[in-house]
């Protein structure tokens, strides 16, 4: 199946800041895909591009198999988005903001059905001016959906809300997959993107420096897994450090952190050590590369 | 356009009237500073005897410019600036679409703020204008090329207090020189060729002719002006149009500002070359109260206004300081003893306000007054002629009386009216009072201006053209400089042009 986004080489410079310098990626149909990067890395300017806020200097852009630089008006027919931040006139209410931007596509969604998917109806008519973040944040969401689109673009969509709220989102976004949508997310919280996407591209000076699943992009990290070990009785430290493959071990509250490049035969000799010493042991935790881990690894490098 | 634009713009068109209606300051703005301004004008001229008829056109003008050129770019540059037109952005919906429905939406209000505007001064005694589907069509034009001029200033202003200044730049040029508030006719003649490069005079022009006038049959240039100002206003806007509070003017193309303005030096080289530009005399600045010993131009002063029913016939008139004739220095005891000598010694007609002047106006002989006033007049001429004051023995008197129906018009500033009712006094008096006793009595009411009764100018309201004011003495002053105007005409010391 065609990928349901296509993003080649495209590059948006602003007088000598390269917010997107070369960024090239595909979205399949039917996945949650994330552009994860730190604030500044290009993934909100990469993103308008694409759904035709903004003109890029260069690139192509498809969209559901669409140029979406020839054809922007049919690609716009096809997909909803969600700013970070969006504004109404302030007296507008949801329901007439859901009516009249409906009425600009030629595939609508009853607004009562989306003001209850959304949780809106009890605020339907009341302006916009009076609505919370969280009921602002919904109506952006549902307004991305007047057009029942192929696609979803979400640019930054839990900033700001209250962790309630941004628990509603991410279940609402996971709905949107299993309804068939295929989302496109930014996001700089490696949690959310973690959590909701199927793959996720790491976006840093404009540049995708590694996409992939989660799990392939933590495979990729070069940061050894890490152990953290409590005891009943006190342990020397440099018993730990005689351990095959351990390093960096550091004193953490009741225990001891430790990295090491073979988790089996060190936990193996530990379990011995600490049978001939007749340590009992408190708290025993194995943790491997996360994908902050990663991320940092590879924005770092950029900055180096 | 397919369906979906259609619907867009349709429903676009629907919030945006709605929208408009929730703004509690969008209406004052809208709605009751345009009935504000109504009963200002009324005010202001209430001594005309058609009230308003001859200012619907600028009120209707100024209308127009606050909503088109302050109210639009205002909503446009706020909602810019909050981010709702880059929402809008990410729909199908062209930019060519949400324009026009957020200018039809303000074709509309300003439609419904003329009507409202038009009803008061319905209400408060205008005729229905003479012509109301062109005035229709005229509104259209008016509001086409103001709101061109909205889009430009949408599409320049960065934030809404610069909206503001570069509306106020606009509108208050064009209220004070541009023909808009301040009438052409009382404008400098620098001002009037200055208006010809505003759209505001085009403007007033084309909406009075439909409201008391011809109609549209003469605005033909008008028409010209305003389409040629609204279209170079049109494409410049779109073209400079901006989605995103992000994008700056500088950016987007100085270079159609530069059309924008070439429009209106087209429009006022193009006026200047037609010709016509002063609609009449430069006249000017009306004082509030002018210095009679000074503007007399009798070397007699005038006391100081005596009582109404003073019947002093003993003013003093100065000598001549610089005649030598002994005869001619001779004060007349009474007015049959006047001379032509006399006159001659002591007045100096060229002193006296030119008839186009603010003060002592007197219309040019052949000029027809205008439509509105024509049957006024008609009825004042027969009115004149059994006037309980104009009929008493006494020839002084009696002429005196006449002459306050002149006056009084005069000082209540009755524009238009005041210089036709001179007209219709002397023709009164030169058919009543053979014309070597009506030379004599004319000096001697000049000569002695704190005399006779003036209770006459109290019964001039009889004749529908206003109250005298409770101080007498300007109206006394206009007595004599009218009294003096006539004489003039009558010895041939003043040519009628």
């Amino acid at each position: 199946m065609p990928a349901k986004v296509i993003v080649r080489d495209l590059r948006k410079h602003y007088g000598g800041v390269h917010a997107a310098d070369g960024v090239s990626f595909e979205v399949q149909d039917g996945e949650i895909f994330g552009l994860l990067g730190p604030n500044g890395a290009g993934k909100t300017t990469s993103v308008e591009c694409v759904v035709g806020l903004r003109e890029p200097d260069t690139g192509y852009i498809e969209v559901s198999g669409i140029d979406a630089r020839q054809r922007p008006g049919d690609v716009k027919q096809k997909i909803g988005a969600a700013l970070q931040t969006t504004s109404l006139q302030d007296k507008i209410t949801p329901r007439e903001a859901l009516r009249v931007f409906g009425a600009f596509y030629r595939n609508r969604a009853e607004p009562q059905a989306l003001l209850e998917r959304f949780s809106l109806a009890e605020k339907a008519d009341a302006p916009f001016d009076t609505l919370s973040g969280g009921q602002r944040q919904r109506l952006a969401l549902a307004l991305a959906f007047v057009n029942n689109p192929e696609l979803i673009f979400l640019d930054e969509p839990t900033t700001g809300l209250d962790p309630l709220s941004r628990r509603d989102l991410h279940g609402e976004i996971a709905r949107m997959k299993q309804g068939g949508h295929t989302v496109m997310l930014t996001t700089h919280n490696i949690e959310e993107a973690e959590r909701l996407c199927d793959r996720i591209a790491i976006i840093d000076h404009g540049r995708i420096v590694a996409s992939g699943a989660p799990h392939e992009l933590i495979a990729l990290s070069a940061a050894a897994p890490t152990v953290f070990l409590a005891t009943t009785q006190p342990l020397d430290s440099g018993l730990l450090n005689r351990l095959p493959g351990v390093h960096d071990v550091t004193s953490e509250g009741p225990g001891y952190r430790f990295s090491t490049a073979h988790v089996t035969r060190t936990l193996a000799e530990l379990m011995k050590l600490l049978e001939a010493r007749g340590i009992e042991i408190g708290e025993l935790r194995v943790q491997k590369a996360t994908l902050e881990d990663v991320l940092i690894e590879l924005t770092r490098e950029g900055r180096e | 356009m397919t369906d979906s634009s259609f619907d867009g713009m349709r429903e676009q068109f629907g919030i945006g009237f709605r929208l408009y209606f929730r703004n509690k300051m969008g209406m004052f703005y809208g709605y009751l500073f345009p009935a504000i301004f109504l009963l200002a004008f009324r005010v202001l001229y209430r001594y005309e005897p058609i009230p308003m008829a001859r200012h619907m056109g600028q009120l209707l003008t100024v209308t127009i410019l606050g909503g088109t050129c302050l109210g639009m770019p205002t909503t446009m540059v706020s909602e810019r600036e909050r981010g709702v037109w880059r929402r809008y952005r990410l729909t199908p919906a062209s930019m060519s679409s949400l324009v026009t429905s957020a200018v039809v939406v303000r074709y509309f209000i300003a439609i419904t703020a003329g009507l409202l505007q038009l009803a008061l001064a319905l209400c408060i005694g205008m005729p229905l204008p003479k012509h109301p589907l062109e005035l229709w069509l005229a509104f259209t034009f008016v509001a086409f090329a103001f709101l061109g001029l909205g889009l430009v200033i949408a599409a320049m202003a960065d934030n809404v207090p610069t909206v503001q200044a570069l509306g106020q730049c606009i509108f208050l040029p064009m209220l004070i020189i541009g023909g808009v508030a301040v009438p052409l006719e009382s404008l400098p003649d620098w001002a009037q060729h200055v208006s010809a490069f505003f759209p505001g005079r085009y403007a007033v022009a084309c909406l009075q002719a439909c409201i008391n006038g011809i109609g549209t049959g003469a605005s033909g240039f008008d028409f010209l002006a305003l389409v040629l100002i609204g279209l170079a206003g049109f494409v410049s806007g779109a073209w400079m149009f901006r989605w995103d509070a992000q994008q700056r003017f500088a950016s987007r193309g100085k270079g159609w500002l530069t059309v924008v303005i070439a429009s209106w030096v087209a429009v006022g080289v193009m006026a200047e070359v037609r010709g016509g530009i002063s609609s009449s005399p430069p006249a000017q600045p009306r004082p509030a109260r002018i210095a009679a010993p000074a503007s007399v131009p009798l070397m007699a002063a005038p006391a100081a206004a005596p009582a109404e029913t003073a019947k002093s016939e003993s003013a003093p008139v100065v000598p001549a300081p610089h005649g030598t004739d002994q005869d001619a220095l001779h004060q007349s005891k009474t007015w049959q003893e006047v001379t032509i000598a006399e006159i001659n010694h002591n007045v100096d007609f060229r002193k006296l306000p030119p008839d186009g002047d603010v003060v002592t106006p007197i219309a040019r002989p052949g000029l027809d007054a205008p439509p509105e006033m024509q049957e006024q007049l008609n009825a004042l001429a027969v009115a004149l002629q059994d006037w309980p004051p104009g009929t008493v023995e006494d020839p002084v008197q009696r002429v005196r009386n006449l002459m306050y129906v002149a006056a009084v018009p005069d000082v209540l500033e009755m524009e238009i009216l005041e210089s036709y009712v001179p007209l219709l006094v002397f023709d009164r008096v030169k058919q009543d009072i053979p014309k070597e006793d009506l030379i004599r009595i004319l000096f001697w009411i000049a000569a002695h201006p704190s005399d006779g009764d003036d209770s006459a100018a109290r019964q001039v309201e009889d004749l529908g053209l206003g109250k005298a004011p409770a101080d007498l003495a300007d109206v006394r002053e206009r007595v004599t400089l009218y009294s003096l105007k006539l004489l003039g005409r009558l010895i041939g010391k003043i040519q009628e042009k």
